[in-house]
């Protein structure tokens, strides 16, 4: 993978798209073979090694945000931070320049309950950059959108990837997603099946046809 | 974190913090309670129980720490006469005085210890009260008795005292107390007057007129002991010509549980004296440690009902909370950082439920011996408490207390906590 590129994951559901995400993520470990992220071997480390690795390498947006319902936004962008031992002051600063960057300033302080799915999935995003990471992982980060707040969502992914050059692997069965994306694997039965370039979701994209996605995905 | 979750999910903590200021508020009012009760049931017992420590001349034979005019004890005349007394009438009336003396023998009377050793033992820690006796053979109305000197303050102070039933305890003065069957044999009543000697009467030896002023029961018909006057201790010494001397000091503890002590203590500073205890003793710092115990483990079990509902709401909070706790881990909190989110929370659980049940506790305890008379008198606490609730507030018990609610708060925190950061991150997240 390049850095600083948007992959797209897509495949029918049970082909293994979550558990290839979890291991670059560093949730669980391979049965066998090897993981290496950022020149770091996963098979190779513990639990607390991981735990670190996830916190400063990698960024998590979920198809239902989690976030943590008590908190509101500010804090739960800040809570990284706080695992990572950054002084309050910081933290306190930091979020609230995140907050701004995924245009959120005006929900500093509303609890996730108080705001809309697409508020939320911001407010995630925001906190899955607090520490920096060079890569943002993604599982169904539009499952639970409506399309105007999709393709918001995207437009931000797409900006940040220009501007921080994070990479981003989204799993996604949504045509928005995929379309965002510079590049495609299609997974079957734990396999990658196909590999689509920007050309080809670019063809698709032209073709405008309602099953003209479909087509990609299998 | 843990201070914006309790704070944010009211419902829950409210339910686990209640569970702590209920333990909390009922172990603080039963400890009051049971300070409150020990210290009545401490007064309660010093004035119903007889003197605790027995002080007499060490070559003096004693049973046990037995004092003579209170129990019923029969013993005949022995053949040995006590130490005759200097200066003490003429060689006619000596086979009288032995007969007569042979009781202060047995009792305890034939060895004496200065008057000034009541005084040492007054100021000893610990001694409640001290009451200096001297037992003498002697002559009322020319009848054979055993004479008591007594100081009766502190006669009545250490001991059981005497069961007047009729006229009063001595004050000063030529005033004489007698035992009910004496004073029925010699056809006296309270206000006679009657002649005291220390041997028999004859032309030379008239004795002194006394006055009686009050009867006593002494439960017990029978034996020498019913044969018994009480007079002042200084007309006693006078009377035996025994200045200055006693045969016996009765004490009293301020506490059961310090007879023993105080017992040793006399022993090791006064020569020449046995410091005897009775087997009384025993059981009286055993119903008052008991009492507390008892109160003690029910506050124990209060707290250990709360601890379950700490334990019940933490668990709870664990699995609704699952998933945060997967993404917690997800976004890259290690175990132990999961594990003391989950343990402040139980902390502050604790500190909330400690502060407010100590609260709780102290207007309870301050408002309960108002309502002592709607409390019935019967059974275990009526006979105990009389029919009053007395609670003492003692500082150390309010800190014990909350030190209690916020410890037992966080060890039923330990398990849910652990529990949550075992949790692996992609499973906690699958969880919806």
């Amino acid at each position: 993978m390049k850095k600083g590129e948007i992959l797209g994951i897509v495949g029918p559901s049970g082909s293994g798209k979550s558990t290839l995400l979890n291991l670059i993520g560093g949730m669980g470990r391979p049965s066998s073979g090897s993981v290496t992220v950022d020149g770091e071997n996963l098979s190779d480390l513990g639990d607390a090694e991981l735990t670190r690795f996830r916190l400063e390498k990698i960024g998590f947006i979920f198809q239902f945000y989690n976030l943590i319902s008590t908190l509101n936004a500010a804090e739960n962008v800040a809570l990284p931070m706080a695992f990572a031992n950054v002084q309050t002051e910081e933290r306190e600063k930091r979020a609230k320049e995140l907050l701004r960057v995924v245009g959120m300033e005006h929900r500093f302080d509303h609890l996730p309950n108080q705001m809309s799915g697409g508020e939320q999935q911001r407010v995630a995003v925001a906190r899955a950059l607090a520490n920096n990471p060079p890569v943002i992982l993604g599982d169904e980060p539009t499952g639970d959108l409506d399309s105007k707040s999709a393709k918001n969502l995207i437009e931000l992914i797409r900006s940040l990837r220009r501007e921080k050059k994070i990479t981003f692997i989204l799993v996604t069965h949504d045509p928005l997603v995929v379309e965002g994306c510079d590049r495609v694997y299609s997974i079957r039965d734990g396999k990658i099946n196909k590999e689509f370039s920007q050309t080809d979701i670019n063809h698709f994209k032209l073709s405008k046809k309602g099953d003209s996605m479909d087509e990609l995905l299998l | 974190m843990a201070y914006r979750s309790l704070t944010r999910r009211k419902a829950g903590s409210i339910l686990s913090i209640s569970g702590i200021v209920v333990g909390v508020t009922m172990i603080l009012v039963l400890l009051s309670l049971a300070s409150g009760t020990s210290a009545s049931t401490t007064n309660l017992l010093r004035t119903a129980v007889t003197a605790q420590i027995t002080v007499t001349n060490s070559t003096t034979p004693t049973l046990g720490g037995f004092t003579p005019p209170k129990g019923a004890f029969t013993i005949g005349s022995g053949p040995f006469g006590g130490a005759p007394p200097t200066g003490s009438g003429n060689g006619f009336s000596f086979l009288n005085q032995s007969s007569g003396g042979s009781f202060a023998t047995f009792f305890g009377g034939g060895n004496t210890i200065p008057q000034s050793d009541a005084d040492a033992i007054t100021g000893m820690k610990g001694v409640y009260a001290v009451s200096p006796e001297l037992s003498t053979s002697g002559y009322v109305d020319n009848n054979s008795v055993l004479l008591y000197g007594i100081i009766p303050p502190s006669f009545t102070e250490a001991t059981t005292g005497l069961d007047i039933v009729n006229g009063s305890m001595l004050t000063s003065g030529n005033q004489v107390v007698l035992n009910t069957v004496l004073a029925q044999n010699l056809g006296v009543v309270v206000g006679s007057n009657v002649t005291i000697s220390y041997s028999s009467l004859n032309s030379t030896n008239t004795g002194t007129s006394y006055t009686v002023v009050g009867i006593y029961s002494a439960g017990s018909t029978f034996g020498p002991t019913s044969r018994t006057a009480y007079v002042e201790l200084s007309n006693a010494q006078v009377i035996s010509n025994k200045a200055g001397l006693v045969t016996e000091i009765d004490v009293k503890t301020t506490s059961p549980s310090l007879v023993h002590s105080v017992a040793s203590g006399i022993q090791n500073s006064i020569t020449g004296v046995t410091a005897s205890t009775g087997s009384s003793v025993a059981s009286e710092a055993s119903l008052s440690s008991s009492l507390t115990i008892f109160f003690i483990v029910m506050g124990l079990v209060a707290l250990l009902a709360a601890a379950f509902g700490v334990t019940n709401t933490m668990i709870m909070s664990v699995s609704e909370r699952t998933r945060e706790i997967g993404t917690l881990r997800a976004i890259g909190a290690q175990r132990r950082q999961v594990t003391m989110i989950f343990m402040s929370e139980s902390f502050l659980i604790g500190a909330v439920g400690a502060v407010v049940g100590a609260f709780l506790g102290i207007v309870i305890s301050l408002i309960l011996p108002y309502f002592s008379s709607s409390v019935s008198s019967s059974g275990l606490f009526g006979g105990i408490l009389n029919g009053r609730l007395s609670t003492s507030l003692v500082l150390s018990n309010i800190l014990l207390c909350m030190a209690l609610g916020i410890v037992v708060s966080v060890l039923a925190g330990i398990y849910p906590s652990l529990r949550a950061s075992r949790m692996k991150p992609e499973e906690a997240l699958r969880y919806a």
